[in-house]
């Protein structure tokens, strides 16, 4: 097999990774949701599928964990990368819930909160340790690869129109920052912030309970 | 990082295919469950009133809510109970109590349509679904002609 034909086959596998696992995602929001309710059990199918080819990928693809973003060292680098973004989302969020709400506070403090940062690793991890590095793949560092993987990411949280629209600009900020800096951790602790931001801040009625998927029409 | 080997396609068409396999199971097990393939039954239009019987196979004793609708627009509820010893006798239903009887309403003179469905619930009642019993019933109201001949 040429060079020529051998990358172009790796980037048709790259594309049909992606596919492959935001179908997963598509699958577990609409149509588990749809047809069996909130049903674990179920729900654990497709999300286990896609951890497993991510996993099998990784490996097949010789990708070590710290490849991934899995790792310390640049850990200050990158949450330097993020500070600025992050404040600003922060900043900005506060800001428009308080001219809306006239109240800072919109929502009480919930212990669930605290495994926020678990559940923004594992976003982070699918978004950018596995869709952002086979994008990457195909298109190279750089604004569409980083548009790709923001695209993505708000297409995940259809048909919230806010929620859409928010985690495409982070998905903006956080692929461009992973592609210089890949750290998952520093990306799931802006993550956090600003999810818990939202969470406290903004009113559920402005983002319909963070529902995403099927589960937005109630 | 290497260019990938077989192994991963294998796993890419795998995971097509169980997800693929997933989504119809449980698209029928859904249908199944709000559209349950077990509901039979049969009605008639006589001069006063539509009647029949409904019978639920997996429930053979259930007796059975139907809903009468006439072009299309719900007129009345009932649970079909009466008598109906022919329906047992033919082996349709284990007892005879699986008749229903609605009286006909009022209706202008014309050609008609009524249809019987059986009533399911699904999801611990979030979901109600209507069952076409037997075939849609065509019947004609006669235009009464006037008494004193205006």
């Amino acid at each position: 097999m040429t060079t020529r034909a051998a990358n172009f086959e790796s980037d048709y596998l790259a594309v049909w990774e992606i596919v492959s696992v935001v179908s997963s995602f598509l699958i577990a929001e609409w149509v588990v949701l749809a047809f069996v309710g909130s049903s674990k059990s179920i729900l654990a199918v497709p999300i286990a599928l896609a951890l497993a080819l991510m996993l099998i990928s990784h490996r097949e693809r010789v990708e070590t964990i710290r490849e991934i973003g899995f790792r310390l060292d640049n850990f200050l680098s990158a949450s330097r990368s993020l500070l600025l973004p992050t404040l600003g989302a922060v900043l900005v969020i506060v800001a428009v819930a308080w001219t809306l709400n006239q109240n800072l506070i919109a929502a009480p403090w919930r212990n669930r909160f605290l495994l926020l940062p678990v559940w923004a690793l594992a976003q982070q991890y699918a978004l950018n340790g596995f869709i952002n590095r086979r994008a990457q793949l195909v298109m190279g560092k750089g604004w569409q690869s980083v548009l790709v993987v923001a695209l993505i990411f708000g297409l995940l949280h259809l048909p919230n129109p806010l929620l859409s629209l928010l985690t495409f600009a982070g998905g903006l900020i956080w692929a461009f920052v992973y592609q210089r800096h890949a750290n998952l951790f520093a990306l799931a602790l802006s993550h956090s912030i600003i999810s818990i931001t939202i969470a406290l801040v903004v009113s559920s009625k402005w983002l319909d309970s963070l529902r995403v998927g099927f589960k937005f029409f109630g | 990082m290497l260019t990938p080997n077989r192994k991963l396609v294998n796993v890419l068409i795998g995971k097509s295919i169980i997800e693929t396999l997933l989504v119809g199971a449980l698209a029928v097990v859904a249908f199944i469950m709000v559209f349950p393939p077990h509901f039979h039954g049969w009605g008639e239009v006589t001069d006063q009133a539509i009647a029949g019987w409904a019978v639920n196979n997996v429930e053979p004793y259930q007796r059975v809510p139907v809903q009468l609708f006439i072009n299309g627009e719900f007129v009345a509820a009932a649970v079909a109970d009466l008598s109906r010893p022919d329906v047992s006798a033919a082996g349709w239903a284990r007892d005879p109590w699986h008749g229903y009887m609605f009286r006909l309403p009022s209706l202008p003179a014309g050609q008609h349509e009524a249809r019987i469905y059986a009533t399911h619930d699904s999801r611990d009642g979030n979901r109600k679904s209507l069952q076409l019993l037997g075939n849609p019933l065509t019947f004609t109201i006669e235009e009464v002609p006037p008494v004193n001949g205006n």
